[in-house]
């Protein structure tokens, strides 16, 4: 059950995935494909109750698909119980709500939990305990019960225990929800610069300026694929961000704004300074 | 006070009674707040000396770090947890007495998340599970219940009895609010009420909670959420290791600025976007529509 050594397998590698609920009267996930390759950064995106949350369940080998044509995760069966075993070691998963996911008596101990379970020594884990708080602002937090953090400190505890055990794929479920603008930013970045060291990660999200400069853009509906490419390329089809109960990024509403009354921009700028250009440009 | 009693009780004759509009605001002063949390070794604070105010009817965001204290400032003064000295007063009433009391039922507060404490078998049963318990007879529950679905954008012949959990993550948070807003509050308490919500989702519940404010209900919004916060409230309120750090009207010059940074915010989108044309950013537009009629 060792993972493949193939450089260029993808490190999920998911077709024609089917997901119920017990007692449901719908697939959460139905038909759904993904290919995930290593150091690439793909946001998924869709309405409350799309399917996201369940995808991140099934990757981390946490749920068994009711049916798949293919379901690895770096290289495990996810159809088969010890495959199911050996991804929950390799697929790094943040859950949507931190409470889920924070089990010790303090915050350092929450952060070594992953590393315990893997026997690490003891020095080695201090160490990377100590590089994981200092990393998430947590240090003057180390010895605090995880039901004394607010929301945004449990959130950051939750990461950094997820982080701290060495993977090669990571999948976040709205890793910045709780988080205040700076620590959103700080998250983005340890983020990218997990990508930058090779790392896959699926990163889902509510925020959708955070999909743009994603190597991939994933959109659900009702658990299956409605859109796959890059960010702009799904903003512009504004009739399907609607449907799929979805917005722009700020930049991009004033565009929509803009050519409403009149004024079309050139291009579909997403960020402050994409938008400060078409501005400068239309004016 | 007793009047006051009638209303909040059994109010047979509430004058905001079903079809009168959600409410009328109250007015909100804390003053000298200080609580702390009892931890096994010691003490944590996490307000001290709390002092603002909201008038009846204004709207004020509730901003700071994580941990800056927010979640434990609307929990005082919803009056879950009572405050270590200070107080808090609702329509310029004293703090203490049955007065108080009946005041604080009038106070609406959805939780982070409130809809992982759904728990009742229906939707209406959900809702009414609050009216209930302040002894409405049956008829103005039932009727409460409607109206509060029909605000929240779930039109009760359709949703009134689903389970809960078979509705979707975004309308079981808008059933929630409906939960509190069925009793008729007259400040309404709102503890990250976007997180997690889809755009959508999200823009459903800025329109609610901007009719809710038209009705003049006081608005209390602790976010992280800059821009929205700009969008819906006239006032801020900044905590900072559990002390106002700011408070008043929105201040979006350089100092100002700082103290936004210096507690891990920015400013909001288009107060930047107004900042870098060169235009006035106080006067910066509140949302994209606003922008465009601007700048067309």
């Amino acid at each position: 059950m060792s993972s493949s050594p193939d450089e260029t397998a993808p490190l999920f590698d998911i077709s024609g995935l089917h997901y119920r609920y017990a007692g449901a009267q719908a697939d959460a996930l139905a038909d759904l494909d993904l290919e995930v390759y290593e150091g690439e950064f793909v946001a998924v995106v869709g309405a409350n109750g799309s399917g996201k949350s369940t995808l991140a369940r099934l990757l981390g080998g946490l749920e068994k698909p009711a049916a798949a044509r293919r379901a690895l995760a770096c290289g495990h069966d996810l159809l088969v119980e010890g495959g199911r075993t050996a991804a929950r070691r390799d697929v790094g998963v943040l859950f949507q709500n931190p409470e889920n996911q924070l089990v010790a008596q303090c915050v350092e101990d929450d952060v070594a939990f992953g590393l315990e379970n893997l026997a690490w020594p003891a020095a080695d884990i201090g160490r990377r305990v100590d590089e994981m708080l200092a990393r998430f602002g947590l240090e003057e937090l180390r010895r605090r019960e995880p039901h004394m953090l607010s929301g945004g400190q449990k959130q950051r505890t939750a990461l950094a225990g997820v982080i701290a055990v060495p993977r090669r794929v990571l999948v976040l479920d709205e890793p910045t929800a709780m988080l205040d603008p700076a620590g959103r930013d700080e998250v983005l970045t340890a983020v990218r610069e997990l990508g930058g060291e090779g790392l896959a990660i699926v990163y889902i999200t509510q925020e959708m300026d955070e999909t743009v400069g994603a190597d991939r853009v994933v959109a659900l509906e009702r658990g299956t694929e409605a859109y796959a490419g890059n960010a702009g390329g799904l903003f512009a089809d504004a009739a399907l961000v609607r449907r799929l109960g979805l917005g722009l990024p700020a930049a991009g509403e004033l565009a929509l704004a803009l050519a409403e009354r009149g004024r079309d921009l050139p291009g579909l700028p997403l960020t402050m300074d994409e938008l400060l250009d078409a501005l400068g440009g239309a004016t | 006070m007793s009047g006051r009693e009638g209303v909040a009780g059994a109010a047979p004759d509430d004058p905001r009674g079903p079809g009168a509009p959600l409410s009328a605001g109250m007015s909100l002063t804390c003053g000298g707040v200080s609580f702390s949390y009892e931890e096994a070794r010691a003490a944590i604070p996490a307000l001290r000396d709390v002092s603002f105010e909201l008038r009846a009817g204004g709207s004020l965001a509730l901003m700071g770090a994580s941990g800056s204290g927010k979640s434990t400032l609307l929990q005082v003064i919803r009056g879950l947890d009572e405050p270590e000295s200070g107080a808090v007063l609702l329509d310029a009433a004293g703090p203490v007495g049955i007065g108080h009391a009946v005041l604080q039922r009038e106070v609406g507060l959805v939780f982070q998340a409130p809809e992982l404490q759904l728990f009742a078998s229906t939707a209406r049963d959900d809702v009414a599970f609050g009216p209930r318990r302040l002894g409405w007879p049956e008829a103005q529950v039932t009727a409460a219940v409607d109206t509060a679905l029909d605000v929240v954008g779930l039109p009760p012949a359709h949703f009134a009895e689903r389970h809960p959990y078979a509705l979707s993550g975004g309308e079981q948070r808008r059933l929630a609010l409906a939960g509190v807003l069925a009793m008729r509050p007259r400040l309404l308490l709102l503890d990250e009420p976007f997180v997690s919500l889809d755009p959508g989702t999200r823009r459903q519940l800025v329109g609610i909670l901007e009719r809710l404010k038209a009705a003049g209900v006081t608005l209390l919004l602790a976010t992280h959420d800059v821009d929205l916060a700009w969008a819906l409230c006239d006032e801020l309120l900044v905590l900072g290791g559990g002390r106002v750090v700011a408070a008043g009207s929105w201040d979006f010059s350089t100092a100002g600025r700082r103290l936004l940074a210096a507690n891990r915010l920015r400013e909001p989108f288009f107060v930047e976007l107004w900042r870098r044309l060169g235009r006035d950013p106080q006067r910066a537009p509140r949302t994209a529509a606003e922008a465009a009629e601007a700048l067309s």
